[in-house]
């Protein structure tokens, strides 16, 4: 070790235009952040919040409503018929958990990847993959036909002496989305507790005292406190990170696992994994670029913050673009008929207009990132986010109909439609999603002060050459 | 910076030895028997193609994220791209005995259904022509990326950085589809009647496993030897290190999904290739890489402190290296040897008579340029603090973005 | 509050971290043993200054992510392999193979709650009062103020002496921090 320590030797300062830009903008100070940010939890709730809330609420209640119909009723409501036995409820489970998967990237990847920037947006995307996973959650359990049975999924002595059976995928998926949402609520909410104590010591009715003071778990910053906690929450991301990858690799085994054409490959594991990666991310743009505003966050959630998660879109984007190619690659190496039929069945099959507008949404219009102007307008950064959430969404349906509607045997093919509950269900979901985050920003701190103080202390000392003001300039 | 001129001399005057000694051992190895040569040198020609494209991908990707605390290596890395011309010409020995090596080059009229489908691909003229394509790739964006860093040496210009980055832009595309292609035509068609999606991705995550542990020790002993003690600090061999963990839990990661996959769907035209390496001593090596590639490793790398200690690490990435090249050789060896793994004389002449060309190419470029980028606008970032090793929590050694 | 009063200890109130880091060092060299900082942000290289030792979280990291996975393991092969083995898909009863997802899974569960766990118990919480947390100055510790308190229990401490060095410190304000009585919350 003492070898690796000798004197540096000085290096030019780089020129202004390569200059790092500050994480705060305007020169906030810490007491200003601890302000803006619990001000948004305290006060009344302002009138977009209202309006956003109103109707996601009622879309809440037709999700419910459409399980409780289900339900009651069956699972022939779904437009599933005898090939086509997953459709719309996979799709919504796999596009719900992928969108799980931003926050874990954010909050773990680059964690470890030691980027600073991360910390304005990691709790919102924390708090969404929770609320993501809680969504997918709901579809696996409702498509089982007898949704009350559900427990026999988990290893539990039952009456009749039998056991899971552990070389089916969907057992796996049982404990890769359990551990999954116990992991990402452990890691929110311990991330949380520093920000949880700021509003308790700021807290001014006793009703909010005592629910922040019990959240809070007595939490006083004592740095031999944070020695521990510091420690237990890199080791979370270090298991966050293989977590991540194992969640969604583990989903795309209950395709890839089998011998269907168009399931069955190699390359499924990483490619759902990026693709995963790439529809959170759009997510977190797409809930982000309203808030910032809403909240008057501009100075917290940088343009430049945009600007990168433009660029984690698009590097996603492109590895997604990657297997798509390598698919059609390997089908037409191959020289399997059956592969080769399912990859033009996709292209140029019944469905080829939800195949080509994944195409366009995922895999080329991301492209339009690599121009700078693109990354740092909200309007087309917010355009395109919510374009790749409809192509991701498509990916999954692609990937799930298309290999089913048309099987061994072409007197069985069919064509798979949608019915209103179907469609119901999946607008519901989102409505719960956005109900769920929407009470999450009203009541527990959106943003992860202590960390974004912390790092904006540090950086803004380099950037600017002099420490942070004490006390702030508060606002 | 220290005068190593007279090291870098002697350097090219060992290497080019050896590669002429070991090179005409493998003659005489060629002309005893083509079949036998052209899979050795295969196996070593790829062990050092890899390290060459680990390389290119490392010092687009630092051009890409705009690292900081890379700088110091990047030119040790640039060099080691631009090995790709000197790699094209190597390439020449497989060329000729290709037809001893791929049989589908050899079978033009040959009765085979699954050979006729894929013929669009596989056939010699776009086989050659595709090589040909790769290096001019590679050696271009090789060539551009070190050429703009050598003229930020003298003016130690912002447009440089920029022209690097829209280098590596354009070159990750390329590169990204280059590698698939080429692990597909120079390893996985050895067997062209087996194919996997992920195949490209397998051989991309072991080369930049094996590149970041060659750099490492190459990091290690340009310290000590002079060229980059002023530079490469605690900090760059902790990152190296955390990147090698990272690449070790990706490697494996990928190689699980090839495996998982097919072992559990059990089609039998994949599960032969696997079938094939899990007889004979086959089976041993295939234990050797489960251990000794991803849990040895993974292991020892996992304390924070590790990445640090020396007497760790240099064992440790020397053991990578030769992982690498074992798992090379469990993707190409057993349709020569069937029965097991051996280690020839012939394989040894090949390894050494392309380390013996490639290191004298490589001492030439280092007594050429300065070790590393001098004038780099984020040389300074790296640098800073660098007397500290990193605390153990990634949050509080923030700065570096 | 019925019974008298006890000082729990001296409260410092600084107004930057390198204030509070430089005075770190001094409290060290006078040799108190029962002090502690508190800051809204981990202070880099504080814990250093302090001369605290590195958290042992990480082992309990390691032997709760090992205990998942072996238990993940035994787990199915009780389960597929002992207690109810049924052919399914020409696979054997038990291999490590598709063993290890579920393995895995429970690795990294159980890792992670060791994470939480022991941090809590090292740090000695949840915690539902302390003594500090009614001192009203101390409210801005998670908000932009750094704190030092020397407690009364350190060996060293004497109320006066003790109060005299606090000042000497580059600090905003000391002040005195009361235990509470024993019949209060």
């Amino acid at each position: 070790m003492a070898a690796l320590r000798s004197q540096p030797l000085v290096a030019p300062d780089p020129p202004a235009e390569l200059a790092r830009p500050p994480l705060i903008l305007n020169r906030r100070g810490t007491a200003w952040i601890s302000g803006k940010v619990s001000g948004i939890a305290e006060g009344r709730a302002p009138r977009w919040w209202w309006a956003a809330f109103l109707p996601s609420a009622g879309l809440t209640a037709l999700c419910f409503a459409m399980i409780a119909y289900l339900v009651s009723t069956g699972i022939g409501v779904w437009g599933l018929d005898c090939t086509v036995g997953w459709a719309w409820d996979i799709t919504n489970f796999v596009f719900w958990i992928g969108i799980g998967h931003a926050g874990t990237l954010i909050s773990a990847i680059l964690f470890l990847l030691r980027q600073p920037w991360r910390t304005s947006i990691s709790r919102a995307a924390e708090a969404m993959t929770l609320f993501a996973v809680i969504c997918a959650a709901i579809f696996p359990v409702i498509h089982l036909g007898r949704p009350w049975d559900c427990w026999w999924l988990f290893p539990i002595p039952n009456a009749n002496a039998i056991w899971p059976q552990f070389r089916s995928p969907l057992t796996w998926d049982v404990f890769a989305i359990s551990t999954y949402f116990v992991v990402s609520l452990m890691f929110w909410y311990v991330g949380m507790i520093p920000d949880l104590a700021t509003l308790r010591d700021r807290a001014r009715t006793r009703a909010r005292k005592l629910v922040y003071g019990l959240l809070a778990m007595g939490w006083t910053g004592s740095i031999r406190h944070w020695r521990h906690y510091e420690k237990a929450c890199l080791l979370l991301a270090g298991l966050s990170t293989p977590l991540v990858l194992s969640v969604h690799s583990i989903v795309s085994f209950d395709f890839a696992a089998s011998l269907l054409p168009g399931w069955h490959t190699t390359i499924f594991p990483p490619y759902f994994v990026a693709g995963a990666i790439f529809s959170g991310m759009a997510m977190v743009l797409t809930l982000l670029i309203p808030i910032r505003t809403l909240c008057g966050l501009e100075d917290v959630i940088t343009v430049l913050h945009i600007d990168r998660m433009g660029k984690v879109l698009l590097a996603a984007g492109s590895m997604v673009g990657y297997a798509y190619a390598i698919e059609w690659f390997t089908a037409r190496y191959s020289g399997s008929p059956h592969e080769i039929f399912a990859w033009e069945n996709r292209a140029f099959g019944p469905y080829a207009w939800a195949y080509w507008t994944m195409l366009a949404c995922n895999a080329i219009s991301p492209q339009l990132l690599w121009l700078r102007r693109v990354r740092r307008s909200m309007a087309a950064v917010f355009l395109l986010s919510i374009a790749v959430n409809v192509g991701m969404w498509l990916e999954r349906f692609v990937i799930i109909v298309t290999s089913l509607h048309r099987d061994f045997l072409p007197s069985s093919w069919s064509y798979f439609r949608p019915t209103l509950v179907d469609i119901g269900t999946l607008a519901g979901s989102l409505g719960l999603f956005l109900t769920l985050f929407l009470l999450f920003i009203r009541f527990l701190p959106m943003i992860a002060m202590a960390e974004i103080k912390g790092a904006a202390a540090r950086s803004g000392a380099r950037a600017h050459g002099d420490p942070d003001p004490p006390g702030g300039l508060s606002g | 910076m220290p005068d190593t001129g007279s090291f870098w001399i002697r350097a090219r005057q060992v290497c080019a030895a050896v590669g002429i000694a070991a090179g005409a051992a493998a003659g005489i190895g060629w002309a005893r028997d083509p079949g036998e040569f052209g899979f050795s040198y295969l196996l070593a020609f790829m062990f050092f193609l890899s390290l060459g494209l680990g390389a290119l991908f490392l010092v687009m990707l630092h051009h890409l994220v705009d690292a900081g605390w890379s700088v110091p290596i990047r030119r040790v890395l640039e060099h080691l791209a631009m090995l790709a011309p000197a790699l094209a010409l190597l390439f020449v020995p497989i060329a000729i005995v290709a037809p001893q090596v791929y049989p589908w080059l050899a079978m033009a009229d040959h009765p085979d259904a699954a050979l006729e489908s894929k013929r669009w691909f596989l056939n010699p003229a776009f086989f050659y022509a595709r090589a040909l394509a790769y290096f001019a790739i590679w050696s271009v964006l090789a060539w551009r990326l070190r050429a703009w860093s050598l003229r930020q040496d003298r003016s130690g210009a912002a447009e440089c950085t920029r022209r690097m980055r829209r280098w590596s832009a354009a070159g990750m595309f390329l590169f990204a589809i280059t590698v698939t292609l080429a692990a597909i035509d120079w390893m996985q068609s050895l067997q062209h009647h087996w194919s996997s999606t992920i195949y490209g991705v397998l051989f991309f995550a072991g080369s930049v496993w094996a590149t970041l542990a060659w750099i490492f020790l190459a990091a290690a002993i340009l310290r000590l030897i002079g060229p980059l003690r002023e530079v490469v600090h605690a900090r760059q061999f902790h990152d190296i290190g955390v990147l090698l963990l990272a690449f070790t839990l990706f490697y494996a990661y990928i190689h699980f999904s090839q495996y998982f996959l097919i072992w559990t769907a059990h089609i039998p035209e994949e599960t032969f290739w696997y079938a094939q390496r899990g007889a004979g001593g086959w089976r041993g090596i295939g234990l050797w890489i489960v251990f000794g590639h991803f849990l040895a490793p993974f292991l020892l790398l996992l304390r924070i402190d590790a990445k640090q200690s020396m007497a760790l690490m240099l064992p440790l990435c020397g053991w990578a290296l030769l992982m690498h090249y074992l798992e090379l050789a469990y993707h190409i060896m057993p349709v020569l040897r069937p029965d097991g793994f051996r280690i020839t004389g012939l394989d040894m002449a090949c390894l050494l008579a392309i380390d013996g060309a490639l290191g004298a190419i490589f001492a030439l470029f280092m007594s050429r340029h300065p070790a590393y980028p001098i004038r780099d606008p984020r040389l300074q970032e790296a640098l800073a603090g660098a007397g500290t090793p990193p605390v153990s929590a990634p949050e509080t050694a923030a700065e570096d973005a | 509050m019925n019974a008298a009063p006890v000082l729990h200890g001296w409260l410092a109130e600084f107004a930057t971290a390198d204030q509070v880091q430089a005075a770190a060092g001094r409290v060290r060299q006078a040799g108190y043993t029962r002090w502690d900082v508190f800051a809204p942000w981990p202070i880099r290289g504080l814990d250093d200054a302090m001369g605290l030792r590195r958290s042992p979280v990480g082992w309990f990291v390691f032997a709760g992510g090992a205990l998942g996975l072996a238990a993940g393991m035994a787990m199915v092969w009780f389960m597929n392999q002992h207690d109810y083995p049924l052919a399914v898909g020409g696979k054997p009863m038990f291999s490590t193979w598709f063993a290890l997802p579920i393995a895995f899974e429970l690795a990294i569960l159980f890792g992670a709650m060791a994470a939480v766990l022991a941090m809590l118990a090292l740090n000695r919480l949840p915690r539902w009062h302390h003594p500090l947390l009614q001192t009203p100055r101390f409210a801005r510790a998670t908000d932009d103020r750094f704190f030092l308190v020397i407690e009364s229990a350190d060996p060293q401490f004497a109320a006066d002496r003790t109060r005299q060095f606090l000042e000497s410190l580059e600090c905003v304000h000391v002040e005195a921090v009361w235990e509470e009585g024993p019949c209060d919350t």
